[in-house]
C-alpha cells in the first residue's frame, strides 16, 4: 500500500513541479495524437460516407475488410510498417524509423478503420429520406454528404473521440517503430511501460495520470465543439 | 416495388393526378420523376433530353418531391425554408420575400421558429410543402400531400397550390390513394395498380353543381336525379361509397331517397371471390354496388338483369 501511495506522492510531486521531461512527452504524445486523427478522419469518415452511400461491386468485401481492421493488433502494424521503414524495407528511403511520424504513420494505419467504419455505421443510422431531401431541394454531391453528416453529428463525434482514444492509448506501433528514444519518440505510453519496468512507480504513475488528463482535456474539447443539442 | 410502364408522361403545365393504393408504385414512379433514381430498364426525359445516370444537381434543381412522410433537417423551420434558397444563390432579401409569401399561403407564421421535434405531422408536411414551393421548381411532384392533415387542412393545401399555379403555371404531379382528391383538384388522372398503368374507375363519383339552400338538394346527374343532405352550394363532387348501396330486385319500402332502377352490365369479383361489385346502367349513368357474393347469388344477379339500388341522402359525399 506504502508503495501505491509513495506513487502518489511522487506523481503529484512532478506534476506541480512541472518537470520539464513530463512535459515533453506529454506534448509529443499530444503531438503524435492529433495529427494522426486528423489524418485517420480526413480520410475515414468520407470513406466511412462513401461505404455507406454508394451502391457499388464489392461494396460489402470493402465493408468487411474495414470491419476486420478494426480488430487488427497494434504490435502487428507496428511490426509490419517496421518492415517497410527499415533501411532494407520499401520505404527505408524515407528515412523514417524511429522518428514521431513513423509513429504518426501507424497511429493512422490503426485509426483509420476506426474512422471509416464507425461512420459508415453512423451514416446508414442517419433517416435515407435526408439524403434524398437534400438531393431533390437541389444540393450537389458535397452539401448532401455536409447535411446528411449534420444529422449524424454526435455519432460522428463519437467516431472521432474513438480514433483519438485509439491512437492517444496504442503502445505495440509506438513502440516498434518509434523505438521509445528518449526526448525524440518517447510517448506518454511506452515511457509508463519503461518507467514500469525499471522500477520507477511513481514516475510511471504520474504520466498514466497525464495520459488521462490529455484524454479527458481532449474530450471536453470534442463535445464543446459538438455545440447544444437539440433537432 | 416493380414498376413497369410504357411510357408515362407529365403534361409542363397542369395538375396530373396519380392514384393508386399503396404499394401500387406511385412513391418509385414519383422518385423517378424526381431524378433521384434511374430506371433499371428504359430512360427518365426532361423536355425532350434523356437524363444521364445520376442527373446532375442543376436538372434535379427544376424537379422537386415532397415525399409522403416528410422529413425536415435539423434546424429551425425558416431553416430549412431557406435551405434549397441558399443553395440557389438567391440573395438574403429576396429569400425573405419568397419565404414570406410562402408562409403565408401555407399558413407557418406561427412555427418560422420552432423546429421538427416541436411539429405535428400535418405541420412537418405542410412546411415540407412549403420548402419546395419557395424553391419554384418547373415540377413539383407530391406523394400524398394531404395524408397526415384533416380535410380542412387538406383544402387548404390544394388551394394555396392552386393559388401558386394561377401565378406562374408550372406541372404539378400528386400521387393520392384518395380518388375523391384528385378528382376535386387535378386536371387529368391516371390509376397505377401493381406497378402498372390501369383504367381510371372513377366509381360513383360525379362532378355536379350544388343548388342554394341548407339541407336536402336534389342534382341532376345525366338523365338521374340523386337526393344530397349537404349545406354546401356551388361545384362539387358526389361520392356514392359502393358499400352504403341496397341491392335489390324490386323496389323496396324503405328510407332510401335515392331509389334508382337500372341493369346490371357487368360482375367483377373481389376480396378473393368474398364480394362482388355490380356495376349497373340507370339511364345512361353508371353505378357500382358492393354485395357479398352469398347476396349476389341469392338475388341471381347476372348482366342483364333489372335490379333496383337504394341509398340514403346522408349516404351521398360530397366534396
Amino acid at each position: 500500500m506504502d508503495f501505491l501511495a509513495e506513487g502518489f506522492r511522487r506523481a503529484w510531486g512532478l506534476l506541480v513541479a512541472g518537470d520539464s521531461e513530463v512535459y515533453g512527452i506529454a506534448l509529443l504524445t499530444l503531438k503524435v495524437a492529433v495529427v494522426a486523427t486528423v489524418v485517420a478522419c480526413a480520410t475515414g469518415l468520407p470513406l466511412g460516407y462513401f461505404l455507406a452511400t454508394r451502391r457499388f461491386w464489392g461494396r460489402r468485401a470493402a465493408l468487411t475488410v474495414v470491419n476486420t481492421a478494426l480488430a487488427f493488433p497494434t504490435v502487428v502494424v507496428g511490426l509490419l510498417l517496421y518492415g517497410l521503414l527499415s533501411r532494407r524495407g520499401p520505404l527505408g528511403g524515407l528515412g523514417w524509423l524511429y522518428t514521431w511520424q513513423a509513429i504518426v504513420v501507424g497511429d493512422v494505419l490503426l485509426a483509420l478503420p476506426i474512422a471509416a467504419a464507425l461512420s459508415a455505421a453512423a451514416i446508414q443510422g442517419v433517416d435515407p429520406r435526408i439524403r434524398r431531401t437534400a438531393e431533390t431541394l437541389g444540393a450537389g454531391p458535397w452539401r448532401t454528404a455536409w447535411t446528411v453528416a449534420r444529422e449524424a453529428r454526435f455519432a460522428l463525434a463519437a467516431v472521432i473521440t474513438a480514433a483519438f482514444g485509439q491512437v492517444v492509448a496504442e503502445i505495440g506501433a509506438a513502440m516498434i517503430v518509434g523505438g521509445n528514444i528518449r526526448g525524440s519518440t518517447r510517448t506518454l505510453t511506452t515511457s509508463v511501460a519503461l518507467f514500469t519496468s525499471q522500477g520507477d512507480f511513481g514516475m510511471a504513475l504520474a504520466l498514466g495520470v497525464v495520459l488521462l488528463t490529455l484524454a479527458l482535456v481532449v474530450n471536453i474539447a470534442l463535445q464543446l465543439l459538438q455545440g447544444r443539442g437539440g433537432g | 416495388m416493380v414498376l413497369d410502364l410504357e411510357r408515362f408522361t407529365v403534361p409542363r403545365t397542369g395538375v396530373l393526378a396519380v392514384v393508386g393504393h399503396n404499394g401500387s408504385g406511385k412513391s418509385t414512379l414519383l422518385r423517378l420523376l424526381a431524378l433521384l433514381e434511374t430506371p433499371t430498364e428504359g430512360e427518365v426525359l426532361f423536355n425532350g433530353a434523356v437524363v444521364p445516370r445520376r442527373a446532375p444537381a442543376s436538372l434535379r434543381r427544376r424537379v422537386t418531391l415532397v415525399e409522403q412522410r416528410p422529413i425536415l433537417f435539423r434546424g429551425t423551420v425558416r431553416q430549412n425554408l431557406e435551405y434549397g434558397l441558399q443553395l440557389r444563390d438567391v440573395s438574403r432579401t429576396a429569400a425573405n420575400g419568397i419565404i414570406g409569401h410562402v408562409v403565408e399561403e401555407l399558413g407557418l407564421q406561427t412555427l418560422l421558429d420552432r423546429r421538427r421535434h416541436e411539429l405535428s405531422d400535418g405541420e412537418v408536411q405542410r412546411v415540407a410543402v412549403a420548402r419546395a414551393l419557395a424553391l419554384r421548381p418547373d415540377v413539383l411532384l407530391l406523394d400524398e400531400p394531404a395524408s397526415s392533415a384533416d380535410r380542412a387542412a387538406a383544402g387548404a393545401l390544394y388551394r394555396a397550390l392552386l393559388a401558386e399555379r394561377t401565378a406562374r403555371p408550372f406541372a404539378v404531379c400528386i400521387a393520392s390513394h384518395q380518388l375523391e382528391d384528385a378528382y376535386r383538384w387535378a386536371d387529368d388522372i391516371r390509376a397505377l395498380a401493381e406497378g402498372r398503368l390501369s383504367p381510371v374507375t372513377p366509381e360513383n363519383l360525379f362532378r355536379v353543381d350544388l343548388p342554394a339552400g341548407d339541407g336536402v338538394k336534389s342534382v341532376r346527374v345525366g338523365s338521374v336525379e340523386i337526393v344530397v343532405m349537404t349545406d354546401r352550394t356551388g361545384p362539387a363532387v358526389l361520392a356514392v361509397p359502393p358499400t352504403d348501396i341496397f341491392v335489390s330486385r324490386e323496389p323496396l319500402p324503405s328510407s332510401a331517397r335515392n331509389v334508382l332502377s337500372g341493369r346490371v352490365i357487368a360482375m367483377a369479383v373481389e376480396h378473393r371471390g368474398a364480394g362482388v361489385h355490380v356495376r349497373v346502367d340507370i339511364g345512361g349513368v353508371e353505378l357500382v354496388a358492393a354485395v357479398t357474393a352469398e347476396a349476389a347469388r341469392d338475388l341471381a344477379l347476372a348482366p342483364g338483369n333489372a335490379v333496383v339500388f337504394s341509398f340514403k341522402a346522408t349516404a351521398v359525399r360530397v366534396f
